[in-house]
Formats: C-alpha cells, structure tokens, sequence
C-alpha cells in the first residue's frame, strides 16, 4: 500500500543552514504520527516542509503519489492539508468566520460555505461568529485554527504543538477532539508534542527527531522511556 | 465674519478632499496591500488623463465612457508592469521605490516624446461646464461628478474589500502572507490583480484631473504628493484614506478662507509632520506581518 504521506532523503534549508538531514518517514491514511523531540531539533521545520515555507527544500516529498517537490505553497495546500501552526496563525484582524472561511480557499470542492463539521465541535466559535479573533483566548484560537484547518476538508491535519501555552483542561478537551477527528472521520494526523502524555494517548506511531534526523521510530508502544530519557529530557 | 462664505468654504473642501481621496485611492490599495510605494503613480494618473485625450480625439468616445475606459486602459498598463518588473521586487522595498521612479521618468519622458509638451484638453458635456447653486453656493457642476465618481469608487472598494471571497484573500494576504499560501491562496495573483486594479483609479483619476486642469506630461507630479500624504497619514487603508483626505481638504479650505491658499497649505504641511511626529503608523495603520 502507497503511503498517503511520505518523506525520502529530505533535506530542509533556511538560508544556507540544514534544518532536516536526510529526513525519511510515511504516514498511513487514518493514522496518527505523533513527532517528538527537545526544543530546535527540527520538528516545526517539518511542518513547514510539508507546507512548502523554507526557504529550500531537496529530496522527494509525496502526497498520494503527487510529488510536491517544486510546488508553491498554495498549490500544496490543495492537496489536502490541514496546517495548524505553532503560535496558531490566527488573523486577528479578522472575525472568526474569516479566520474560518479562509481555510475554503484550499478546498478541492471549491466551495465558500463554512462545513458543518467546524462549528458541531467547537460550540464557542459557533456562537461568536462575529467576533474579532485577536480578542480570544489561547484555547479559544486553537480551536479557531483547528476549525479552519478542518474547513480545508483535509485528509491531513498536521498540527504544530497544539497543546502549547493551553491550560491544563483545555489541552485534555483539544486531546479528545484530535482523538475524534482520527478515530471517527478518519482524518490522518501529524502532531508535534512535548507532552509525553499527550502522544501516547493520542498516536499510533512516534517518530523521534533530534538535531535534525529521525533518532527512532516505530509504533507508539514500542516508545520506551528509555528512548524518552535519551532524546527529550535536557 | 460672513456664515455663508464659511459654509461655501465648508463645501469647497468637500470637493477638495474629493480630489484628494480619488488621487489617493489607487496608491491605498497597492500600499495597504502589497507594500509597494508606486513612485509612478503620478505618472499613472497622466497616462489616464492622456488615455480619455485619446479615446476622446481619435475614436470621438463621449466624455462619461473615457472613465470606465482610462480605468482599463491604464489598468492594463499596470498588469504589464507588476508582471515585468515590479513582482520581482516585492522582497526588496528600497528597491520598488528606485524601480517605480525610473518608472515614472520613462512615462513622463515617453508620453513627451509621442504627444510634446504642448498642453491638451478633454471635452466634457455642456452640463458639466456649468456651475450648479446649493442653497446660496455656487458650486462647478464638474466638481460634483468628482466628488460622486469618488463617493462611487470608494463604495465600490468597500464592497470588493469586505464582501467579497477576492475581499477575503485580499485582507488575508495584508495580514499574513504565509499563512494565506497555507490555505491556498495565491498572493502573487493577488498582488497582481491589486496592482492592476490601483492603476486603474490612478486611470480614473487621470480623467477627471484632466478636466479639472490641463493635460499635460508633468501633470501627475502635481497630484502625487498630496495623494502620498493621504496614505502616509492615513495608515495605508482605505478608511485612513478616506477620513485623511476629509479632515485635511476640509481644512485647506477652511485655512484659506481665513488666510490663502498657500499658508494654508503650509499650516497643513507642518500639522502633518507634527501628526505623524506623534503617530507615526497613520490613523488605522494595518497591523500584520507582510513578510
């Protein structure tokens, strides 16, 4: 069976700098990735790789056969891909329904309706519409980027520390809703964490990132702490 | 002191703000949206007064369709631009700047060379060359189609800007650039569209100034710098543009009629510096990271 994700022998570049060495991985259809690692080890450039915003990016990435190799971030961005960055990308001049709408822009179907699907799960975004986004809380805008990167249709949700600077309860609220969206609508997820917790709950496989390489991977029960001690503690 | 020469002035300075928003509106846009400083926007505003001096000499076009004709004509000659040189300057704004100069002498110099330098005038309707009273003042009915053209316009832009889904990602590539290329919009096409579309007000305005003044190969240089300090001071968006061009038109007519035309253009001048000494990003500055 293709992948519906795959990285082979990629090399990632700001400026002159190597951020991903000969980066290799695969991701199944319905599956949960969780990507782990310390602070600066790469795992936000692999989102950014994926989406297309280094600076330079050699090696083949394909996306159900579709090489992506060459192809402006727009255009990949049609392929699918639901991005979720860290910090959240919200446009804060924005209303939430823009914030929203703006995930319809990539969808293959070309349609401009905000789906269902965004506002059934996340009620609060539902009753304030209107709202300008800059005005909510953290959790609040991860929600808002979950729900517009939901609006994309995707068949891949790669999510950029989501749990990060959310209290306590939200993080297991959004953990449930990842949860979800995998288990239930099968959307396939690639998740950065630094929750340890977190990842075992939520992932099917881990694939453990330092200085830029894939150190380890492999189904999530076979994450030992060990491997944890080696490659996150500081 | 005479209320009724106090109100004409009021009056004038509705038109004269007019002049002055419509100057400035297409130079908004492609600030607010793309950053770039359009150095040749005066030139722009020439070619489409020249445009209508065309169309009108040659194909005998009647005045009101030159409008919606410059606004093409020079619409297209911004897409020639944007796509031959300026999309490849967006990365450096030093370097717009110098480019849409040399832009502009090219213009200036090219249209001399084809047309001299020999003054030319549009013909308008009978109607427009009449003066129109309201209440006790009387007003040049050409002024009144400037200030509706420009009421037209600017209504026209709120509605593409706000609701429309070209609005959306116009407004979403202002704000974040990248992440708009995340959800699949295309921002060079939008540049390139905004470009387009801000030449040709500068067109529209070219028409009208036209009329109001003679057409010549310099004329633009007259127009630019108000038009600069319209966005400056408003912050580079289309409502700063517009409340700036309402406040100070107003108070140039009303600095006139008190003193004359040319103090109260100074007093404006130093108010202005003194404005942007304190606020410096403009009355509604876009907040947002470009790139």
């Amino acid at each position: 069976m293709s992948a519906l994700l795959s990285f082979n022998n990629v090399t990632s570049y700001y400026g002159a700098t190597r951020i991903l060495k000969d980066f290799s991985f695969r991701i199944e259809k319905g599956r949960c990735l969780c990507v782990l690692g310390r602070n600066g080890v790469g795992k936000t450039t692999l989102m950014r790789t994926i989406m297309g915003l280094t600076d330079r990016s050699v090696g083949a990435i394909r996306i159900n056969d579709t090489e992506l190799r060459g192809k402006p971030t727009h255009v990949r961005a049609t392929y699918g891909l639901g991005y979720v960055p860290q910090g959240r990308g919200i446009l804060s001049n924005f209303t939430v329904r823009e914030n929203i709408l703006l995930g319809t822009f990539a969808r293959p179907d070309k349609s401009g309706d905000i789906p269902e699907i965004c506002l059934r799960i996340f009620p609060y975004l539902k009753d304030n519409l209107d709202r300008r986004a800059g005005l909510l809380s953290g959790g609040q805008k991860q929600q808002l980027a979950i729900a517009r990167a939901l609006a994309v249709d995707p068949q891949i949700l790669l999510l950029d520390e989501p749990t990060e600077g959310i209290q306590p309860n939200i993080v297991h609220e959004i953990g449930e809703i990842l949860k979800m969206l995998n288990r239930e609508l099968g959307i396939s997820l690639i998740v950065t964490e630094q929750h340890i917790k977190v990842a075992r709950k939520l992932g099917d496989a881990f694939l453990m990132v330092d200085n830029g390489r894939v150190v380890a991977e492999g189904p999530m029960t076979e994450m030992t702490d060990t491997l944890v001690e080696r490659h996150m503690t500081i | 002191m005479d209320l009724g020469s106090l109100l004409n002035a009021l009056i004038l300075g509705v038109s004269i703000a007019s002049i002055w928003l419509i100057a400035a509106l297409g130079l908004t846009i492609i600030y607010g949206t793309a950053g770039v400083i359009n150095m040749a926007h005066g030139e722009l505003i020439m070619l489409g007064a020249y445009s209508s001096y065309m169309l009108q000499f040659y194909l005998g076009l009647p005045y009101l369709l030159c409008l919606p004709a410059s606004f093409v004509v020079v619409a297209l000659v911004g897409l020639a631009l944007e796509r031959g040189l300026i999309r490849y300057l967006y990365s450096r704004p030093l370097d717009t700047l110098l480019a849409t100069y040399g832009v502009s002498l090219v213009l200036m110099q090219g249209v001399r060379l084809i047309f001299g330098s020999d003054p030319k005038y549009l013909a308008v309707p009978e109607i427009f060359q009449s003066n129109v009273m309201l209440g006790s003042v009387s007003v040049s009915a050409f002024r009144i189609v400037v200030l509706l053209v420009t009421v037209l316009l600017v209504l026209a832009l709120w509605l593409l800007f706000y609701k429309t889904r070209f609005g959306v990602q116009v407004r979403a590539v202002m704000q974040n650039k990248e992440m708009a290329a995340a959800f699949g919009i295309n921002s060079g096409r939008i540049y390139m569209l905004t470009f387009a579309l801000g030449a040709g007000l500068a067109g529209v305005a070219g028409a009208l100034f036209g009329v109001l003044a003679i057409v010549l190969p310099t004329m633009g240089a007259s127009y630019v710098v108000q038009a600069f300090l319209m966005v400056v001071v408003g912050g580079g968006s289309l409502a700063g543009s517009v409340v700036a061009s309402g406040v100070t038109g107003e108070m140039q007519s009303v600095f006139a009629f008190f003193t004359n035309d040319t103090l109260a253009r100074f007093i404006i001048f130093v108010l202005i510096v003194a404005f942007l000494r304190f606020r410096p990003q403009g009355l509604f500055a876009q907040s947002g990271a470009r790139r």
